[in-house]
């Protein structure tokens, strides 16, 4: 007599390899923005992207906080009662890295969508241009922002572990980071724009330096020799011309730091605070008007 | 009937130099529509105002019943698009890249890997979607683009000029895999093309645009009505000439139409004209290849119009 058939059904599965479709949860207009400004700012240090790309962004910031940690190292060994290298000047010190870091990798951020034509599948989903635009460039500020706070962190654990006065190291790191915070917000404009108008990654590597560091020189050059001639105003007038003499005049205002311009008069040194955020605020709504004229093309 | 993916009421896009669209008035059904019109007509430009990129001049238009002035998020959401243009980085592999455009479009990331891993296994990328997508084929990018457009389970894709580069082969593989997204896996689509030959055999409906007017809408059958004339091939010694004498002596009208016989049977014909091709050709002793209908090719649109 056959066996009869199995009741239950074989327990062996066959896949189905239809098309399924997707009725699962879907997010709208501030997570998206958040994935994306998280996977921007991962990109902006190589991560997500190939081994190569992760060379010169790690190869920069160790570069950066070298100084910082050779710093700490003589403080323990020698008993030093205070920092050689204030927090407020690290920014300073080291601008020719840090304008390298900005320069390369902005356009990792806003060249790379625009040459291959990416722009074109952001743009048909459901993140505006404004909105596109703005999580690139806090992507932009925030990799910069770790780029100016990791030594500035470094000295403040050091000294504090030096058992320099909390207080007063806590006060003075406290005002770097707002300069730095200053600061970031100007470089990120200036690279994000420069990124967003040049396809070439090569080109707006070179432009950004140029603007940021040959900008300084001549801003530096000006100061220099208005200084000599005793024509301060001058000097301080020019320093509202690069990002980086900006810093230095913010700096002198708010710190016991000097550049080379003496501490100026009061008005002035509000000048430097408000011309640092009025160009951060320009240079945004300048990238936010670029990107909205690419999405009408 | 279905309501209509896409109604547009006098859309009008004016570049001032060019008149890009001019006064369009389209109601799209669900299923596979072809959008055809020489390149300049206006479809790219019909495209972007449709995704909310590009304001229209005047006029409106709705999306999946969306409003396009009020809801170009919400329509971009639901929507797919895949791109005339190069649009793939050459850095990033084409797994990777769904993966965040799925994201991007929505999805979670969880989501977004699976959904991603899924449409490429459909658009037939295999091992290769872990490589960096600059070393791709142009007929393997076109699938990555492909999967980018479908990733997040759209209701209506707008595929502009798919097929653009492709070599025949490759062509063949891109409209079969537009079939089978708009038949099997229920999402509408748009696709637009210069070629009318190949919509024709993909398409539900067509859409012929001249110029940024409309020129001619309606389904591809009524286009391609059967027009009652049968096409026949025969093989052999003056095969053509002796099969046609048979036939006009039978009293079947023929023409020669290149290397065919283009029948036109009289409605009140007594016999199957079938079987009298068929008992022809084996009276004749001649080779009977192929007995079919002639359809209307897209192409003669225009030259009716």
């Amino acid at each position: 007599m056959p066996e009869p058939m199995p009741e239950t059904p074989p327990t062996g599965v066959i896949h189905d390899l239809g098309y399924r479709p997707y009725d699962g949860p879907r997010q709208t207009g501030r997570h998206i923005a958040l994935a994306l400004f998280v996977s921007g700012f991962r990109n902006a240090f190589g991560l997500g992207r190939s081994n190569k790309s992760k060379v010169l962004p790690f190869l920069l910031l160790v570069i950066n906080l070298l100084p910082a940690v050779i710093i700490v190292g003589a403080m323990t060994l020698f008993n030093l009662n205070e920092l050689p290298l204030a927090y407020a000047r690290y920014a300073s010190a080291t601008q020719i890295l840090l304008s390298i870091f900005v320069a390369a990798q902005a356009p990792v951020l806003f060249s790379r969508d625009l040459r291959h034509g990416s722009i074109a599948l952001y743009l048909a989903r459901p993140l505006s241009s404004a909105a596109y635009a703005a999580a690139r460039w806090a992507s932009l500020l925030a990799a910069t922002l770790v780029f100016l706070l990791v030594p500035v962190i470094a000295l403040y654990v050091g000294a504090v572990l030096a058992e320099l006065d909390f207080g007063e190291q806590t006060r003075d790191a406290a005002k770097a980071v707002v300069l730095a915070g200053l600061l970031a917000l100007m470089l990120t404009g200036v690279g994000g724009l420069i990124a967003s108008i040049s396809l070439r990654r090569g080109f707006a590597i070179v432009s950004t330096i140029v603007v940021l560091l040959l900008g300084n020189g001549v801003v530096t050059a000006v100061q220099g020799i208005a200084r000599d001639q005793g024509e301060l105003r001058v000097g301080e007038v020019a320093g509202l011309f690069s990002p980086y003499s900006l810093l230095r005049g913010a700096t002198t205002a708010w710190t016991d730091e000097e550049f080379v311009l003496p501490r100026g008069s009061g008005a002035m040194s509000a000048t430097y605070f408000v011309v640092m955020v009025l160009v951060a605020i320009v240079l945004f709504a300048l990238l936010l008007l670029r990107y909205r004229r690419i999405a009408g093309r | 009937m279905q309501p209509g993916v896409i109604q547009t009421a006098g859309l009008t896009k004016d570049y001032g130099a060019v008149l890009a669209l001019d006064d369009l008035t389209i109601d799209i059904a669900p299923g596979i529509t072809g959008l055809v019109g020489a390149n300049g007509a206006g479809k790219s430009t019909l495209i972007k105002i449709l995704l909310g990129l590009v304001a229209p001049t005047s006029g409106t238009a709705s999306v999946l019943g969306l409003d396009l002035a009020a809801d170009a998020p919400a329509i971009r959401a639901r929507v797919g698009y895949l791109p005339e243009h190069d649009c793939l980085p050459p850095d990033v592999s084409a797994s990777d890249f769904v993966v965040h455009l799925g994201m991007m479009s929505g999805l979670p990331r969880v989501a977004a890997r699976e959904r991603a891993a899924e449409v490429l296994r459909h658009v037939g990328l295999a091992e290769e979607r872990y490589r960096p997508m600059g070393g791709y084929s142009t007929g393997m990018k076109q699938r990555a683009k492909l999967a980018q457009a479908i990733v997040h389970d759209p209701r209506l894709v707008l595929l502009d000029e798919p097929t653009n580069g492709l070599d025949p082969a490759a062509r063949d593989d891109m409209l079969g895999l537009v079939q089978r997204v708009g038949h099997d896996f229920g999402i509408s689509v748009l696709v637009t093309s210069h070629l009318l030959g190949e919509l024709e055999r993909v398409s539900d409906h067509v859409v012929i645009l001249d110029s940024g007017r409309l020129l001619r809408a309606s389904e591809t059958s009524e286009f391609l009505d059967v027009t009652g004339t049968l096409l026949v091939e025969v093989l052999g010694d003056d095969a053509q000439a002796r099969m046609g004498q048979a036939l006009l002596a039978a009293g079947v009208p023929v023409q020669r139409r290149g290397g065919l016989l283009a029948l036109e049977p009289a409605p009140d014909l007594t016999v199957d004209v079938h079987d009298l091709v068929r008992d022809t050709a084996l009276e004749l002793g001649l080779g009977l290849v192929r007995i079919q209908a002639d359809h209307r090719r897209i192409e003669d649109v225009f030259a009716d119009a």
